[in-house]
């Protein structure tokens, strides 16, 4: 891929995670989360799974579809165990949730939504374009079957650009990403207005 | 008299955290709906003091259930609760009827505040 086009991808999923780890970070009472390099990749649909933390590991994946001026895909991931320990700091009502009850599963698909929500609104800011987010998704499965979900009904091009960005939280074991899978002709879009012609 | 509430939110876990804030500093959750059908028809029969609305919902989206609500009660005090805070959404719920628009996540003091503001 041509580095001009890296160095845009990398700069669009730093600003957004920048803003989606900054309101998780105020949902655990300003708990310092760390965020990676953002990693741009090419993929073909059948190396995402694997990509994305191994067919076989269970994960919870929250998915939002986005329309409006740019449309695309993107997905909150994280092991379910990061889940396990996000849903007792969230909900604190000192009785047990796991991803797999009603509550906790509400808190993971919100959580989610927040987060991949602030990460459009930072690009929204940033570039006047209207990036709408649907009614979030959400998952609890071996990575492959959470990819299937995720795309289930998506124009999916055999091949796929993503921006993924990987974040840490200090002391306690959180670790997750936010995954923004938007159609080529959106990455021009964004180029194009922020003045950046073809990347 | 406390002041009344209906929470709108489509996951329990946000209207729970939201009816532990509102509750503890005084005022009464008198229903929670789950989507912005279900707000109208909780809003017709129960008439609270105040509303707490989410943007992002199945069956009807919370700027359709503003419009719904201010077409029964144009004096309905609406605050909007939501992650997507987008210049343009916040105009539409403005222009639609809302009182004030708090972007998720919010704090405790800030729901309080706007909640104190839209019925002093």
């Amino acid at each position: 891929m041509i580095s001009r086009k890296v160095d845009f991808l990398r700069e669009l999923g730093t600003i957004g995670m920048g803003h989606a780890t900054t309101a998780l970070s105020e949902m655990l009472q300003g708990k310092l989360l760390r965020l990676e390099v953002p990693d741009v990749r090419i993929l073909y649909f059948e190396e995402l799974a694997e990509y994305v933390g191994g067919l076989d590991q269970v994960v919870a994946g929250v998915f939002i579809q986005i329309s409006g001026d740019v449309s695309g895909h993107m997905a909150f991931i994280l092991p379910v165990e990061s889940a396990a320990v996000l849903i007792r700091l969230l909900v604190g009502d000192g009785q047990e949730h796991g991803v797999f009850d009603e509550l906790g599963r509400s808190a993971i698909a919100e959580l989610g939504n927040i987060m991949v929500t602030s990460y459009l609104n930072a690009l929204a800011a940033l570039t006047n374009l209207v990036m709408k987010p649907s009614i979030p998704g959400l998952a609890v499965d071996m990575a492959g079957a959470v990819w299937e979900s995720i795309l289930a009904g998506a124009q999916v091009d055999d091949e796929v650009t993503l921006i993924r960005t990987e974040f840490f939280a200090e002391g306690v074991a959180i670790h997750g990403n936010i995954i923004f899978l938007p159609g080529e002709d959106e990455f021009r879009k964004i180029a194009d207005v922020l003045g950046l012609g073809a990347v | 008299m406390p002041k009344t509430v209906l929470i709108t939110d489509d996951t329990a876990f946000m209207r729970m955290t939201l009816k532990n804030v509102i509750q503890k500093n005084g005022y009464v959750v008198v229903g929670e709906a789950a989507d912005g059908e279900e707000a109208v028809a909780q809003y017709l029969e129960l008439r609270p003091d105040l509303v707490t609305m989410d943007i992002t919902m199945p069956k009807m989206d919370g700027i359709t259930a503003i419009k719904e609500i201010m077409k029964h009660d144009p004096n309905a005090r609406i605050i909007v609760c939501s992650a997507m805070g987008q210049k343009p959404m916040v105009i539409e719920a403005l222009n639609a009827g809302a009182k004030d628009f708090l972007v998720k996540p919010f704090d405790a003091d800030r729901v309080i505040e706007a909640l104190r503001k839209a019925a002093p």
